[in-house]
């Protein structure tokens, strides 16, 4: 008899794991390794925010809140969902929840049963996936190419479409490819989805606030409102206020799809950290200026990211709209073989060369399920994206 | 609307809750309610903890934590371990959860494949039931009567394991029944499970502090260290130091099972909340006289609890080891009117007309698998239980 479930041989083997361990290994062995991997933002968490925090834990604010979260901050993301989008959600219709993965995790478990199909547009964060094979859902990736700026297209989603078909996830603006669609190229998708009534909807906004050059992400139900009974619209603080740590994301969606995952989550982890909850009330209540400044540091970082990858022979990098990625295309260096005499067999090959060579850690696009790319977040300074980008240059011209 | 997937079907919302939320309605009507229904301190959270928990926030510990935990949490929980139960766990033996109860969700969903047995001594925390129904998994229950003071007996656990059983959950001290089972006992126990090599064993101590009389927490892995390949040791700050909220819970076990929780939690909700992870470990490693005041006061309202529920007509009432509940048989009431002209055929209809005549919210027993009992919290002041206590004796004295 086996110890382990057969759910987790199907979550894949961690695709990040071996190259974050050799980059660890030779930061630990005093190489001056430039880290362009993590899914975080390098600011920290706004004082206010932390100040709410340590009040709420210095009056007493240490008990169990309600699972679905405190009111007070049901209230504030009703009223978030409201300025941010238009949409109207009522109390009961929103959710708050231990990070943005524990919505997506809670929202297949209620719906997912075996042989239920999930699409996903690739590239993708892995975790999409990992999630639906675990519920017993089967994942379909639908493949969005480079020269449609890495978005689904309207038809290849109505393709994907089957009888089975249970859940539409999407990613707006995108990891890794941060990839956003505007209001106008929503508009298609949604008319795709409305001729599909048996269609969950997934929309994780959880890098709205972060697009550049005066792009505006939309929502799913900023442009189809008709979606709304079977739309869940996800979201959190950890991007938008630097506050990957305190783990609180939250949704918003009908009543009785909120009611199950409420549910689900009463019985697996119960509430959220009621200091975190204290902590994302006054992040979305505060003042909203940080963002801002935020935002405009990180356009700075990736115009400079982007011009020096394609100053690289080899690279091929789109401007994306929003997020912190960047997502280029190394079709111009497979087959090629480095100055250290690694062959550049795949993306994988590519990263691991770049990291014992130039001392640049990245990720490869298997991981996101799309090869042949590879993935930098810009969340670093300028000053090292700088170094980063020049010892990427150094690299490719090195390879022949 | 789209379908819900039939796993959620079984699943209530916990009978507490539901009771809580009754009571909270009556309060809101301006009633006077005292609620004995909630398992959490009424004491605060000690103030060393709150003060890490400030100074990491200060210095920017907001980032993304590892899916395991925090190496300085990690290595308090060793020192945990070794110094309450003589346990050695290496660091990759240890991961953090999102409160103990997601701790339990993980380890059952890394192994619980649909069709396998789980047993379950009864009475249980509904949860544990639960969470093995969603993995499609059986729980087998065996009965722990009154007469061996709640605990479960060692022959019949040999009884219920078959070819499928996959766990055993221990729990001790007991929800709802504050029954603890002491060394001598526990090591019977052991001896059985010696014969089924193929049988997981959890031990959920999440009240191990709170035990009265000088009696002594026996926990398998230190009782039969032979066991310790396949025993899983569960606890938390949450009830030792009063602090539910911060949703902290953590395990020690076997490598290959903790890796697989991690892998697990990895999908279902990452990391835990920083600055709850630097509030536990200064409360694991800092002074711990603030419990020895807990348990004193635990042990007076147990005792007050007690003598004045035996004194009501048709209850009787169980001394427990330990934890902050007590479990009163109600079987005496049954068959009788109240004085509102309620009829009692279960113990719901006892929670349920003591609430609505009297304003004392309680649990019914079936919702811990044994009926007719009722659960009553002591976590809650001195006046407010003497006070419940006599409105029950009035209750009791008014049947027909």
């Amino acid at each position: 008899m086996q110890l382990i479930a057969d759910r987790l041989d199907r979550i894949s083997p961690s695709q990040t794991m071996a190259v974050h361990a050799k980059s660890r290994a030779l930061k630990a062995a005093g190489h001056d390794v430039i880290s362009l991997s993590a899914g975080e933002p390098d600011f920290d968490t706004p004082q206010h925010i932390k100040d709410a925090a340590i009040r709420a834990m210095q009056a007493g604010e240490t008990k169990y809140t309600d699972v679905a979260g405190m009111p007070s901050l049901r209230d504030a993301v009703a009223a978030k969902f409201k300025r941010d989008s238009g949409i109207d959600y009522k109390r009961e219709e929103v959710m708050v929840s231990n990070g943005a993965k524990q919505i997506i995790f809670n929202a297949m478990m209620a719906t997912c049963m075996k042989g239920d199909e999930v699409i996903i547009p690739s590239p993708c964060w892995v975790s999409y996936p990992d999630i639906v094979s675990v519920a017993d859902g089967t994942p379909v990736l639908v493949p969005c190419e480079q020269n449609q700026g890495f978005k689904i297209r309207p038809d290849a989603l109505e393709a994907a479409i089957t009888d089975k078909t249970r859940w539409f996830m999407l990613n707006n603006p995108c990891n890794p490819t941060g990839a956003a669609y505007s209001a106008e190229e929503l508009r298609p998708i949604c008319d795709v989805l409305m001729r599909h009534p048996n269609v969950w909807i997934f929309t994780d906004d959880i890098y709205e606030k972060l697009a550049y050059d005066g792009f505006k992400p939309a929502t799913i139900l900023e442009v189809e409102p008709r979606l709304k009974d079977r739309t869940l619209t996800v979201n959190g603080v950890s991007k938008a206020y630097a506050m990957t740590g305190w783990r609180i994301g939250f949704v918003g969606g009908p009543v009785q799809l909120i009611k199950a995952m409420d549910k689900l989550q009463s019985q697996s982890a119960s509430s959220s950290s009621s200091i975190s909850q204290f902590a994302a009330l006054e992040a979305l209540n505060g003042p909203q200026d940080f963002i801002e400044v935020m935002r405009a540091s990180y356009e700075e970082r990736r115009n400079v990211v982007v011009s020096m990858l394609n100053a690289a022979p080899g690279i091929l990098c789109s401007k994306p709209e929003g997020a912190f990625y960047v997502f280029p295309s190394i079709h111009g260096c497979i087959g090629k073989t480095s100055r250290g005499g690694t062959k550049i067999v795949d993306d994988e090959a590519f990263v691991t060369a770049l990291l014992e060579e130039e001392m640049v850690a990245a990720v490869h696009g298997a991981a996101f399920c799309y090869p042949g790319h590879f993935r930098i977040s810009y969340a670093t300074s300028l000053q090292e994206l700088r170094e980063a980008m020049t010892r990427i240059q150094h690299f490719c011209n090195g390879l022949i | 609307m789209p379908a819900l997937a039939q796993r959620l079907d079984n699943v209530p919302v916990a009978a507490s809750v539901q009771m809580t939320i009754k009571a909270r309605a009556l309060r809101a009507e301006g009633k006077n309610v005292i609620s004995l229904t909630i398992g959490e301190p009424n004491f605060d959270t000690p103030a060393h903890a709150i003060e890490a928990a400030h100074q990491a926030a200060l210095c920017g510990e907001t980032k993304y934590p590892p899916q395991d935990g925090v190496k300085v949490l990690k290595e308090a929980i060793q020192r945990k371990f070794r110094r309450d139960s003589d346990l050695d766990f290496s660091l990759d033996e240890i991961c953090v959860s999102n409160g103990g109860k997601q701790c339990i969700y993980n380890a059952l969903m890394a192994t619980v494949d649909p069709g396998d047995e789980v047993v379950i001594p009864t009475p249980y925390w509904s949860a544990y039931s639960l969470m093995v129904e969603l993995m499609g998994g059986v729980p087998v229950f065996v009965g722990c009567p009154q007469n061996n003071g709640f605990k479960p007996r060692a022959e019949d656990i040999d009884a219920a394991i078959t070819p499928k059983t996959k766990w055993l959950m221990l729990n001790s001290p007991n929800n709802p029944t504050g029954a603890a089972i002491s060394a001598q006992e526990m090591r019977a126990i052991a001896d059985v499970m010696l014969k089924h090599p193929h049988v997981w064993i959890m031990s959920d101590d999440m009240y191990e502090h709170l035990l009265f009389d000088g009696f002594q927490h026996a926990t398998l892995a230190q009782v039969a260290p032979e066991l310790r390949d396949r025993t899983l040791t569960i606890t938390g700050v949450s009830k030792t130091y009063a602090m539910t909220g911060w949703r902290i819970g953590f395990a020690g076990g076997p490598k290959g099972l903790i890796k697989a929780m991690i892998n697990i939690q990895g999908q279902v909700a990452a990391g835990v909340s920083t600055v709850g992870q630097a509030a536990a470990a200064a409360a694991l490693d800092g002074p711990q006289d603030g419990v020895a005041e807990q348990v004193i006061a635990y042990k007076r309202r147990r005792d007050l609890a007690v003598a004045a529920l035996n004194a009501c007509p048709g209850i009787n009432c169980h001394k427990p080891e330990g934890a902050f509940y007590v479990f009163p048989n109600v079987a005496g009431c049954l068959g009788k009117t109240t004085a509102g002209g309620r009829r009692l055929d279960s113990d719901l209809d006892f929670c349920m007309a003591l609430l609505e005549e009297q304003l004392v919210a309680t649990v019914h027993g079936a919702a811990y698998g044994m009926s007719p009992y009722v659960r009553i919290s002591t976590a809650t002041d001195d006046d407010s239980l003497t006070e419940a206590c006599q409105r029950i004796r009035v209750f009791c004295d008014g049947l027909r």
